[in-house]
């Protein structure tokens, strides 16, 4: 009772004008015993001692100010009772002080509006393809049905037509299963030839994607068998461009390939298939369908409330069937299930998954550089702090207060970021290789609902997660000593220069290991760059086009236009070829070998190529042994065989195989083996070159591909002059007649490699943004660090140190903090680039040289971040530090 | 001159000034603070509370009695304010000043 006034009373005496302390005592003193009878004697007197202890301080201050007037902070902080009008006045708060402080402002939101847009835009391209649903109902019922055959390394390989009928006609887990080849088709008779995107499907598929035609109907079974019906489904798009949405479409004959189409229906807008193609033909088996050609993507919908895994049960039966029946063909093959969704963008997955891992340590840097701008700007409010602490508010809301500011941050750097993410996504679209649009969902690819959803997320937590130590660290500074006015916070300023210097070394951590990611993949691209491609790419010029009549007027056809070419004065050579190097159809097909019997250990097979003579010469593929084709292998004399060295590696090891003969399972000739060529890259320049057999093409092998045959050039004029050329050439022949698209082979190779290149440039620029927000963040810490102990340099100075022993003094700091960096980013490195494994050719996760440059870099860079706040050092004017 | 220290009435000095106004005879810090509370809804602290006090009455607008305590606070001593003259001619004039703004405005801000 009086007890406490008393104490109160000699604390005022320290704190308050003496006029003053008594009657405040008293009032307290009234006040305290007021609420002694309502809440009892220990929290009335908590509550005294507490509102006595904030008068003192706010007393204290007003002196310490000299009679200055308040701050409205105190008022405006108190203002709203609510939980939301706080809310919204720390916002308006938070808006003034960042609005007061341009340039950390500007810094803080560059950096955050890099880091969450580059996630957003990241973000909306994996949310796009990985995560939505494929545009089909039940879409994940949507099955694709590959074989495994381990003897080929393949998991999820093209499955043969005789195959497919049996697993549509056997199983009993899927309502409706189809099959799918791509198809290059020409359109011609009632307007401009053109060519046009294609595929090939039997009945069924429109069941399996769950799609109606929107007007006509679905091909039945029926024309699935050779010489009944020639019908085709037009698209949606497809429809508009070339028919103007004509209903009368439907019932209507086309000329596709030369040849007359029954239009039987029309697809609705929503359909959407990954090759994009313009039209569909039922596929029609002639003769009996093949075990051994694998050409066919297969897919199937699961019946209603059937499960995958019975699926792969039934088929695994199936499978196992066949494999008895059909050893020859067959032998250790197994049908492999995945949902078609996973099968569409399996191939992209390992890349946009690094490419968002390496995204989220963009951020990660970046928060960790507001983080420090923030502690930067605490130590300059530490006034304004002491001051509302002093006149009653609470640390929560002290930190409530500071972490709406954040958050605001946060939110404005969000919003900035949205703007990039959107800019950079158009950029993105226009970089997109050829391979990539295909992937589902890729065209819709934009800001919307969800990235939205995801950009607030995201800005919302990363306030917070940059916030929320320096909030708790300002809010925790030593009242007293921050009040006066010399006040140097000792304590605060040791711990905010260790927490400093942690972020900074976390920062250099995460950009290393952003850094050897980059530089792994750059090493992968310069190998697959150096790659070579096993012919001359230089200055050929390549034009598919398919010729849809029978095969003698196609031979004709084919003849006249090699010849007419070849007249073409600036062409050095020219010839014909079918899959030309690179181009995505291929195709393999089981041989037989003369005189091996039993089952080969390996598969035999062989990629089956129909060439012209001059084909080697025109590519500059190197002829290894025997000879090349000339005009005499022609029908009528021996047929023959040119083999790649991959084939003779693999099936005669040992042996000169010139002479030998083989014979292909779909028909019985026997081929005699004249010659051997060096291996094509045409996978790709990162895979491995499969057996391949080059047939002459006026001898009749796998005659369907004798009606596609690429017009390989090589000659120095640009490309821009031989197209028209070819162009005309081919309208001399045949008017009705169009030809693909004329393109050089190098911006093939490049096309190819478009995937590698835009991952690797996207890693790149995240790493790039790292450093750059690394060494600024350097910068800031080491211009701090010597900004507070410039009198400690001044004395030593004073007692004799040169200048030389001081920048050795300062860059040891930032050379322990570059190390400890780069020795934790190094382990870090080690322990997550393997998730990086399958994107890298030629190199491996750890390799030395790139751990090493990259740190190398890093540390230089790390260097001349320092070197400029270090060289201030040495410049601290002795006599000036000491006077003050 | 009068008018400059007229306008520099700060708001929150006006809302002191007129519940020192409000209460009489009975104005002291525990009670000008409850007035506030009760009118406003403003729960301010005590120290803004004594530094404006002890500012409006260097400025000149309060004079202040230490007077005999009352029983309920144990007989402690107690400080009382009340209005100088400036003070009512402060307030007048910010009252006049701010229903000049008013005018015109009342649909507006209706």
């Amino acid at each position: 009772m009086t007890r406490h006034y008393s104490r109160v009373l000699r604390l005022f005496a320290r704190f308050l004008p003496a006029d003053l302390r008594e009657p405040i005592a008293g009032d307290l003193h009234e006040e305290y015993l007021r609420l002694r009878e309502r809440r009892g004697p220990t929290r009335a007197a908590a509550w005294l001692w507490w509102n006595a202890a904030r008068l003192a301080f706010t007393f204290r201050w007003e002196r310490a100010t000299h009679g200055r007037p308040l701050p409205p902070i105190g008022d405006e902080l108190r203002e709203f009772s609510h939980m939301w009008d706080g809310l919204r006045q720390d916002i308006v708060f938070g808006a003034r002080m960042l609005r007061r402080q341009p340039a950390f402002t500007f810094v803080a939101l560059l950096a955050l509006a890099l880091g969450i847009g580059a996630n957003t835009a990241i973000f909306s391209i994996v949310d796009a393809v990985l995560w939505r649903p494929l545009p089909y109902p039940s879409s994940n019922t949507v099955i694709s049905l590959g074989e495994q055959r381990p003897r080929e390394n393949r998991l999820h390989g093209l499955v043969a037509a005789a195959d497919f009928y049996d697993w549509r006609r056997d199983n009993r887990t899927f309502s409706a299963m189809a099959g799918i080849e791509p198809a290059s088709v020409n359109i011609s008779g009632d307007a401009e030839p053109e060519r046009i995107r294609g595929i090939i499907v039997t009945a069924g598929l429109l069941d399996v994607l769950g799609i109606k035609p929107a007007l006509g109907r679905d091909f039945t079974r029926d024309e699935e068998i050779e010489g009944r019906h020639q019908v085709a489904i037009v698209t949606d798009g497809f429809w508009r461009r070339r028919f103007g949405a004509d209903p009368s479409i439907v019932g209507r004959k086309i000329t596709l390939n030369a040849n007359p189409y029954e239009v039987v229906g029309v697809l609705p807008a929503s359909f959407w298939w990954s090759s994009t193609p313009d039209v569909l033909l039922a596929y029609v088996t002639s003769g009996e369908a093949s075990r051994a050609n694998h050409s066919m993507e297969v897919v199937g919908r699961l019946k209603p409330g059937g499960s995958f895994d019975q699926a792969s049960a039934d088929l695994d039966a199936i499978g196992k069937r066949l494999s008895e029946q059909y050893p020859q063909t067959n032998a250790r093959h197994f049908p492999h299930l995945v949902t078609l969704q996973a099968s569409m963008v399996g191939d992209v997955k390992p890349a946009l998954i690094v490419l968002l891992g390496a995204v989220g340590l963009v951020l990660l840097i970046a928060c960790a550089n507001v983080a420090m701008l923030l502690l930067a700007r605490a130590t300059s409010r530490e006034r304004e702090i002491a001051v509302r602490l002093a006149i009653g508010a609470g640390r929560g809301r002290l930190v409530r207060q500071l972490l709406t500011e954040s958050v605001l941050l946060a939110t404005v750097g969000g919003a900035a970021g949205v703007l990039v993410a959107a800019w950079s996504l158009t950029a993105l679209r226009a970089l997109l290789p050829a391979s990539l649009r295909l992937l589902p969902g890729i065209g819709q690819v934009a800001v919307d609902v969800r990235v939205l959803t995801f950009a607030i997320g995201v800005s919302v937590v990363t306030g917070v997660v940059f916030g929320v130590i320096p909030a708790f660290m300002a809010a925790d500074q030593r009242l007293a000593s921050a009040l006066h006015q010399e006040g140097r916070s000792a304590s605060s300023g040791a711990r905010s220069t260790r927490l400093r210097a942690a972020l900074v070394v976390g920062e250099l951590a995460l950009s290393l290991v952003l850094l050897v990611g980059a530089g792994l993949l750059l090493m992968s691209f310069k190998r697959v760059l150096d790659v070579s491609p096993g012919f001359a790419p230089q200055n050929l010029i390549v034009a598919p086009i398919v010729r849809s009549s029978p095969r003698p007027q196609a031979l004709t056809f084919y003849q006249e236009l090699l010849e007419r070419v070849r007249a073409i004065p600036t062409l050095e050579a020219a010839a014909l070829g079918t899959p030309s190097p690179l181009s995505a159809i291929d195709g393999r097909s089981g041989f037989g070998i003369e005189g091996r019997t039993g089952e080969s250990p390996i598969p035999v097979r062989a990629r089956p190529r129909i060439i012209t003579p001059g084909y080697f010469a025109t590519l500059g593929i190197p002829l290894i042994a025997g000879r090349t084709f000339t005009e005499r292998d022609a029908e009528g004399s021996p047929d023959v065989v040119i083999l790649n060295a991959a084939a003779v590696h693999r099936y005669w090891p040992n042996e000169n195989p010139i002479g030998r003969r083989i014979t292909f399972f779909s028909n019985n000739r026997w081929l005699e083996i004249v010659g051997i060529v060096g291996d094509v890259k045409h996978a790709g320049l990162d895979q491995d070159t499969d057996p391949e057999a080059y047939l002459s093409y006026r001898q009749t092998h796998f005659a369907f591909m004798g009606q596609r045959l690429s017009l390989i050039v090589r000659t120095h004029a640009s490309i821009a002059t031989i197209a028209p050329m070819l162009r005309t050439v081919v309208t001399e022949i045949d008017r009705n007649q169009p030809i693909g698209a004329v393109s050089a082979m190098e911006d093939v190779i490049a096309e190819t490699v478009a995937p590698r290149r835009l991952n690797l440039w996207l890693v790149a620029a995240f790493a790039g943004v790292a450093l750059v927000l690394t060494a600024s963040g350097l910068y800031g810490v080491m211009s701090y660090l010597v900004a507070q102990r410039t009198r400690e340099i001044g004395v030593r100075m004073a007692l004799g140190a040169t200048p030389s022993s001081v920048l050795q003094l300062v860059l040891r700091q930032a050379g322990t903090m570059t190390m400890a960096g780069i020795a934790i980013g190094l382990i870090g490195a080690l322990g997550l680039t393997r998730f990086l494994a399958t994107l890298l050719f030629g190199v491996t996760t750890t390799d030395p040289f790139v751990y090493a440059s990259v740190a190398v870099l890093l540390a230089v860079v790390a260097l001349l971040a320092a070197a400029i706040p270090s060289s201030r050092a040495t410049r601290v004017d002795p006599l000036r530090v000491l006077r003050t | 001159m009068a008018t400059n220290d007229v306008s520099a009435l700060g708001e929150f000095e006006q809302v002191v000034l007129l519940a020192i106004l409000r209460l009489g005879d009975d104005a002291y810090a525990v009670t000008i603070r409850e007035e506030i509370l009760q009118c406003t809804g403003r729960d301010v602290s005590r120290g803004s509370i004594y530094i404006t006090l002890d500012r409006l009455e260097t400025k000149g607008y309060l004079k202040s009695r230490l007077a005999d305590s009352t029983p309920e606070r144990g007989g402690r001593a107690k400080r009382y304010y009340e209005l100088r003259p400036r003070a009512i001619e402060a307030l007048k004039e910010g009252r006049r000043a701010l229903v000049a703004l008013w005018r015109g405005l009342e649909s507006v801000l209706a």
